[in-house]
């Protein structure tokens, strides 16, 4: 295991500087920061973005993309986290469903989506758990049948993230019954339009009450043989690689980093008592450390290197701290939470609070990351 | 890392290797000291690590002394090479004073230590009371700030005057007390202290010296810990394979590795001299990780863990001394936080995303 130390070169400061003047600019001084990606879906925000060329970098330009590097987008990922700015729209398609794309989908399919999510006009959702698939995805029920000129998929899928939002999801579904006992065998992704015929998106009340989840039942949906992502029967193997390149960026440790500057900010100021010192300078010393392990990850992608355990361990650190920042601070600050006092401290608090529990579960939870670690780590 | 820094850590891991087994390191807490390793060590230059060579020092930076520190840590080193190199040897380096043969130990200023210098030159004088001095009895010298009216000193005080009383620490590393009672001291072990060497300075060395040493010894544990439960069979298989105990893998995994990076980064940008948020945040971080990964490694290797012999042992205790030692995480991380509410919310991010700026 190796996370080697890594400096920003004079681009990657510079770089740095224009996305914080960018922010500067555009977010509105009473900006409502969000937590993490989480942040509100703000279609507007997402294009500006884009137009900057801070979306899709990590797609090459012939589709579209910019072709920068993994920590370019790095630099740019933390500085939006940082400050809560509203990138829930195109979230996804860049981290995610882009690159998959770039790795995976035919000519035809880069040409149609690469370009919009880069111009942060396409949005894509992650549609792999089901009622009764969540860590155990090989166990995926959705299924699709061959049909003349493509497939059609019948099955529910849950917890899909902004899908009465979004354009798209990469559906993981088996193509072929399990033979052999090989259940990680006729496995498959394909791309289907969240608006098409057969689609019902259905909202799950969020537990803060929010629209934030969905069911999304697919009833004998007809998806083209050009939506097929990757090959059939592959979506396994895509799909555990996908889930190693969103593992440990700066949005599975920023989350609640807004929770502690306005912490500070509403604090006593400079007046700070032993304790609240004692608290903002350990965090921030686990930020600083933990950021590092995460930029070092960057580092070594964008050398070449596939730094799976690695990665593994930074999300693991890195979202239970961001739990542990919420914790951390409510017992500083002693004080009953109320979202409605006026106070952005407070309204951050309450939302972190309320939607802390996610932040280890989503992209693989805590066991999951462990034994995938650990695995790597006895090697 | 440098090609040369790589070299170093080579020579001093085989040097460690041959003279630091954990035979002689349970042999060396009987006595507080290990001779032949020391002797070893100073043949190979290696306790002036970061010196100048003009002063008389083995030359290389601050990144080189703690790269030699983290090997030093790995193998519970029961030696002083921490106070050699980035503390005493570098003050007296830089009033120009000689490096004495021996070891040479450091007073950073505790809260109940009292350093009195009198006379003038031809007739310096010494009273002074140092508490927990690292290897004080052990030592040669012993590095002390004095202040003579306006004037401040950098003092090299023989301990051959002084009474010591041994003391401890957890892992049974001298740590005694030191009196000089109007001890005359000679012209050349006094001289002006220059801009810089101060006492805030020096506990920044200490920190990140013990910052280094604890993210060597957490490499350490993390290997045992994971070799151990590889080959410790229960419920006939492997421990490693219970998810239970694949979880405090990890945990010491990612301690580890956030007091590596810390401590790492916080060398690499001394330019010369370390900084205090990155020694603050390194030393918070390495001793947070020493507590986590040492509770995590003993419940993993259970009883066997707890046995004197077994290394893990050597490597907790120094663990659960070094992370107090020149500062705990709480006292680091209280400094550290009052400065950031000084500079105020904005500038907390660009502190933080401030790392590693000069390779």
């Amino acid at each position: 295991m190796q996370f080697g130390p890594t400096t920003l070169s004079p681009a990657e400061e510079s770089l740095r500087r224009e996305v914080r003047e960018f922010l500067a600019a555009e977010l509105p001084p009473d900006h409502r920061p969000g937590l993490g990606m989480a942040a509100r879906h703000d279609p507007d925000f997402s294009r500006k973005l884009a137009a900057r060329g801070w979306v899709g970098m990590a797609i090459p330009p012939e589709y579209g993309g910019r072709g920068r590097t993994a920590v370019d987008r790095f630099i740019v990922t933390e500085e939006l986290l940082a400050a809560g700015a509203p990138i829930g729209a195109h979230f996804v398609a860049d981290r995610q469903t882009g690159p998959a794309l770039l790795h995976y989908g035919t000519e035809q399919q880069r040409r149609t989506f690469l370009p919009a999510i880069s111009a942060g006009d396409c949005y894509f959702s992650l549609g792999m758990s089901e009622p009764d698939s969540g860590s155990d995805l090989a166990s995926v029920r959705t299924r699709a049948s061959r049909v003349e000129g493509g497939w059609t998929v019948t099955g529910t899928k849950v917890w899909t993230s902004l899908a009465h939002l979004n354009h798209f999801f990469a559906v993981l579904c088996r193509t072929s019954p399990v033979e052999d006992g090989n259940r990680h065998a006729g496995l498959s992704q394909l791309i289907v339009d969240l608006h098409a015929p057969g689609v019902t998106v259905s909202p799950i009340p969020y537990l803060d009450g929010s629209h934030h989840f969905n069911e999304v039942a697919l009833e004998d949906v007809f998806v083209p043989d050009e939506r097929v992502l990757g090959e059939i029967g592959s979506g396994w193997r895509q799909v555990t690689s996908e889930l190693a390149y969103e593992r440990s960026g700066p949005d599975r440790w920023l989350s609640t980093f807004t929770v502690l500057r306005e912490f500070l900010r509403e604090g006593p100021g400079k007046a700070v008592s032993d304790e609240e010192a004692t608290v903002v300078g350990r965090l921030a010393a686990r930020y600083w450390a933990i950021r590092q392990l995460s930029l070092a990850v960057a580092r070594a992608l964008d050398a070449g290197a596939a730094p799976a355990v690695e990665a593994a361990l930074v999300k693991e650190v890195g979202t239970r701290f961001e739990q542990e920042v919420v914790e951390v601070l409510r017992t500083c600050a002693e004080t009953e939470v109320d979202a409605d006092s006026g106070s952005l401290f407070h309204a951050l608090l309450a939302e972190a609070v309320l939607t802390g529990p996610s932040f280890t579960l989503r992209g693989g939870t805590t066991e999951i990351l462990r034994s995938v670690a650990a695995k790597g780590l006895s090697t | 890392m440098s090609d040369e820094r790589t070299l170093l850590t080579e020579v001093a891991a085989g040097l460690f290797r041959d003279l630091c087994t954990p035979e002689d390191v349970v042999a060396a807490e009987a006595t507080g000291w290990s001779e032949p390793l020391w002797r070893a060590l100073t043949e190979a230059h290696f306790p002036y690590v970061s010196v100048p060579e003009t002063a008389g020092g083995s030359g290389g930076d601050v990144a080189d002394a703690c790269a030699l520190l983290s090997v030093a840590g790995r193998y519970a080193a029961p030696v002083p090479l921490a106070e050699a190199g980035l503390l005493g040897g570098w003050a007296l380096a830089a009033a120009g004073l000689p490096l004495p043969a021996g070891p040479v130990s450091v007073g950073v200023g505790r809260p109940r230590d009292v350093v009195e210098l009198t006379g003038s030159p031809g007739s310096w004088r010494l009273t002074a009371r140092l508490h927990r001095v690292p290897w004080g009895r052990r030592s040669t010298r012993v590095v002390v700030l004095a202040a003579v009216g306006g004037e401040r000193y950098v003092v090299s005080a023989p301990t051959s005057s002084a009474q010591a009383t041994p003391g401890r620490n957890l892992a049974a590393e001298p740590r005694d007390t030191l009196s000089w009672n109007g001890a005359a001291v000679s012209d050349d072990s006094v001289a002006p202290a220059p801009p810089g060497v101060d006492a805030d300075q020096l506990r920044l060395r200490g920190a990140l010296g013990r910052a280094a040493l604890i993210s060597g010894a957490l490499a350490r544990v993390a290997e045992l810990t994971v070799r151990y439960t590889d080959e410790r069979h229960q419920f006939g298989r492997p421990i490693s394979r219970f998810q239970a105990v694949q979880a405090h893998l990890v945990h010491i995994a990612e301690e580890a590795q956030l007091a590596g990076m810390a401590s790492t980064v916080a060398a690499l940008n001394a330019a010369p001299d370390p900084s205090f948020f990155d020694v603050a945040a390194a030393k918070t971080v390495a001793g947070e990780a020493a507590t986590g990964a040492a509770a995590a490694a003993h419940q993993a290797h259970g009883a066997i863990g707890m046995t004197k012999e077994y290394e893990l042992g050597q490597l907790s205790r120094r663990l659960w001394s070094w992370r107090d030692e020149f500062g705990s995480e709480r006292y680091w991380s209280r400094e550290l936080g009052r400065r950031l509410a000084e500079a105020g919310a904005d500038e907390l991010w660009p502190r933080i995303s401030t790392g590693l700026v000069s390779a």
